[in-house]
């Protein structure tokens, strides 16, 4: 009754005219963001953080949460209608969605990802309210030791478990704790590696990392790399789902939302294997020969459906972790988190009792931006479709002006837009040579909070480091980091001798 | 899935590889020669400021050392061939990089508006000589392209300035230009 009251509170708040406008330009902008090739809901966020200066926190959280769920609905657009799948959460998206349009069920395939989506995205968002108190309340009851084998957590599965390679993982994520180190310290107050260069005092902005990894890396890549490449656009059919089709996607929007939103919980992030699981699982349960011959030739809509369930409902799920343990495990909430920080407000577990009504009008906006998207996607489809008619020079060149609003707006200095040219060249080497980027801004975000959190639980054990091993809980989160780095490599291992036993047999 | 698969290409060079690892171990050394520089005043807890410096120092130092032995040992393990041709078009690149530059250089002294038209407009020649348009140095395509910059640029700032309340910069203190 307590959590019903408090969302009916939200509701007040995030129903107030200006607050629905917020949500609706944030939802258009992000599903907007989601269409087109070259930039996404992270360096869109990015790009937008200087609004932060001006605008009150309530309506700007609303916003980024619109874009950040928008393109969710948008990306799903993109890789069912283009042949080039675009963000790893939409690969999977594109393997069926694509078949299906190619045989000429565009619009059945855009139905089923947007209904699909609202459906998971909704439920997820009914599991937040629920539960993100009661993870509040249990987090209140952990101190820095158990707060830092969290954060080394969510460090150890960006960086070593997802992505192919380890070691480029790791590189990555020093590459990010490196950039977050520079600056002053935040407890003694020292600068770091500020190479007398005044500017750098303040620290490197989030903005910039974002924006140039993003957004400039992207462009410089394009132009140096993808000039010639030529996409193909499958043809919009009419948005529209048969009796069947429903029939088969109800439960895999059930299943995908049911293998999604424990990911999303988790401080693991990612939304790739969840994806892959409810593919897995969808191709797996086709019963009708009908339906398993579809999978891979003409497309089957079970393979939309789970999917694009899966991913609305980890990416909901995701922000149980950021609001009450103020831990992103994706580079947009890293960059959500950022954005809290420039209000001064440290998600956490006291975020519920000391910014309640922003909490609250955040979630209400949810289920209201939900209902938006549905509209926005379902009857509006070919307007968001034209979209994919921009030439890319234009569109890309474009980028960059928006590009130099977010880094220059931020602290109105030119010195950032140099030091952002220098993070796209950056970030072009990373993605020539397959280094994955969100450790880079997770560790940049998450470092400086991390480091504190050691430091205090140091002090708090007088310089021993027995402390992480004193209390059950701090115990079982060694465990899990100690699992998580050590398993997955033990079961391919495994499957690596059973595969040349086999061979060999 | 795209037509990349038709562009050609060649089994990748490895120099660029050990190049790449050769970075990552620098910049590791960098930052230790950096972190010698950090009080190690560690109060109560043991761990002081110098202390994530010198683990991050170390452990990129690793990584880089690591990277350069693969790339000298038959390349990167387990990669994604990259997307995109095989071969850089570096003519492109430079386009776009004097346009990012220049809107750096120029941005405090000409205004928001103007250095990014002029910003798009150099990055709009490379991307369309990258995708192998004709006509890309005509006057027609110039003045096009000036246009659509000026029309992009100057709603953004007006937008920005006016109803987010940012600030960026002015030729004018009109704060229409």
């Amino acid at each position: 009754m307590e959590i019903f009251n408090a969302l009916m509170h939200g509701f007040a708040l995030a129903i107030t005219p200006a607050n629905l406008l917020w949500c609706l330009v944030g939802c258009a902008l992000g599903t907007a963001v989601g269409v087109l090739p070259g930039i996404g809901p992270a360096v869109a966020v990015a790009m937008l953080l200087p609004i932060t200066g001006k605008v009150d926190v309530t309506a700007s959280m609303i916003f980024f949460s619109g874009i950040y769920y928008g393109a969710m609905y948008g990306g799903s657009t993109t890789s069912i209608l283009l042949n080039t799948p675009g963000e790893t959460a939409s690969m999977v998206t594109a393997m069926e969605g694509n078949k299906m349009a190619k045989s000429g069920r565009a619009g059945a395939a855009l139905a089923t990802a947007a209904i699909g989506s609202f459906v998971a995205g909704t439920i997820a968002t009914v599991i937040v309210t629920l539960f993100a108190p009661f993870v509040a309340d249990f987090a209140v009851k952990l101190g820095p030791p158990e707060y830092f084998l969290l954060m080394l957590l969510a460090f150890t599965t960006v960086s070593a478990v997802l992505g192919k390679s380890t070691l480029r993982g790791m590189t990555a994520l020093f590459i990010g704790l490196a950039a977050g180190c520079i600056g002053l310290d935040q407890i003694s107050g020292q600068g770091r590696y500020t190479g007398g260069i005044p500017e750098l005092l303040d620290g490197i902005e989030i903005v910039l990392v974002a924006v140039g990894l993003f957004a400039v890396a992207e462009v410089l890549y394009a132009v140096l790399y993808e000039g010639k490449v030529v996409e193909g656009q499958n043809k919009l059919s009419r948005v529209h789902m048969t009796a069947r089709d429903w029939k088969r996607s109800i439960p895999a929007w059930l299943r995908g939302t049911a293998i999604g939103t424990p990911f999303g919980c988790i401080p693991a992030g990612g939304t790739e294997i969840p994806t892959f699981l409810s593919y897995a699982t969808e191709k797996k349960l086709a019963k009708d020969s009908d339906a398993k011959a579809e999978f891979g030739t003409s497309g089957a809509i079970e393979g939309v459906a789970g999917p694009e369930a899966a991913n609305n409902a980890t990416v909901t799920a995701a922000l149980i972790p950021l609001l009450t343990l103020g831990i992103p495990t994706s580079n947009t909430t890293a960059i959500l988190l950022g954005a809290f920080q420039n209000y001064g407000i440290q998600p956490g577990p006291q975020l519920f009792t000391t910014s309640a009504a922003l909490v609250w009008a955040l979630i209400a906006s949810l289920y209201i931006g939900n209902v938006m998207l549905l509209v926005l996607n379902l009857p509006m489809v070919g307007l968001w479709v034209k979209l994919l008619k921009i030439p890319k020079p234009q569109l890309y060149a474009g980028i960059l002006i928006f590009a130099t609003v977010g880094a220059y707006g931020m602290r109105q200095s030119a010195f950032d837009l140099v030091l952002l040219y220098v993070i796209g060249v950056l970030g072009v080497v990373m993605r020539r040579y397959d280094f994955p980027t969100a450790p880079v801004v997770v560790g940049m975000i998450l470092g400086p909070l991390a480091e504190a959190q050691l430091r205090n639980a140091m002090s708090i054990g007088e310089g021993s480091a027995t402390v992480f091993f004193q209390r059950p809980m701090s115990i079982v989160l060694v465990i899990i980091v100690l699992a998580v780095m050590i398993l997955p490599r033990v079961a391919k291992r495994m499957s690596e001798r059973r595969a040349a036993a086999a061979a060999a047999a | 899935m795209s037509n990349i698969d038709s562009l050609p290409h060649s089994p990748p060079a490895l120099w660029p590889q050990t190049l790449v690892g050769a970075g990552v171990l620098v910049t590791g050394l960098a930052l230790a020669f950096g972190a010698i520089g950090i009080s190690s005043e560690a109060g109560y807890g043991g761990v002081g400021p110098n202390f994530l410096p010198w683990l991050v120092s170390i452990a990129l130092t690793i990584c880089g050392g690591w990277i350069l032995w693969e790339s000298r040992t038959g390349g990167f393990r387990e990669m994604d061939e990259p997307s995109g041709a095989s071969k850089a078009y570096w003519a492109g690149f430079i386009w776009v990089s004097a346009g990012l530059l220049l809107n750096a250089a120029l941005i405090t002294s000409i205004g928001f508006i103007l250095s990014c038209t002029l910003c798009y407009l150099l990055a709009v020649q490379g991307l369309r000589r990258a995708s192998g348009q004709g006509g890309v140095n005509t006057p027609r395509t110039w003045i096009i392209d000036l246009v659509t910059g000026l029309l992009i640029a100057a709603p953004v700032f007006w937008t920005f300035t006016k109803f987010l309340a940012i600030n960026l910069p002015g030729l004018t203190a009109t704060g229409w230009i």
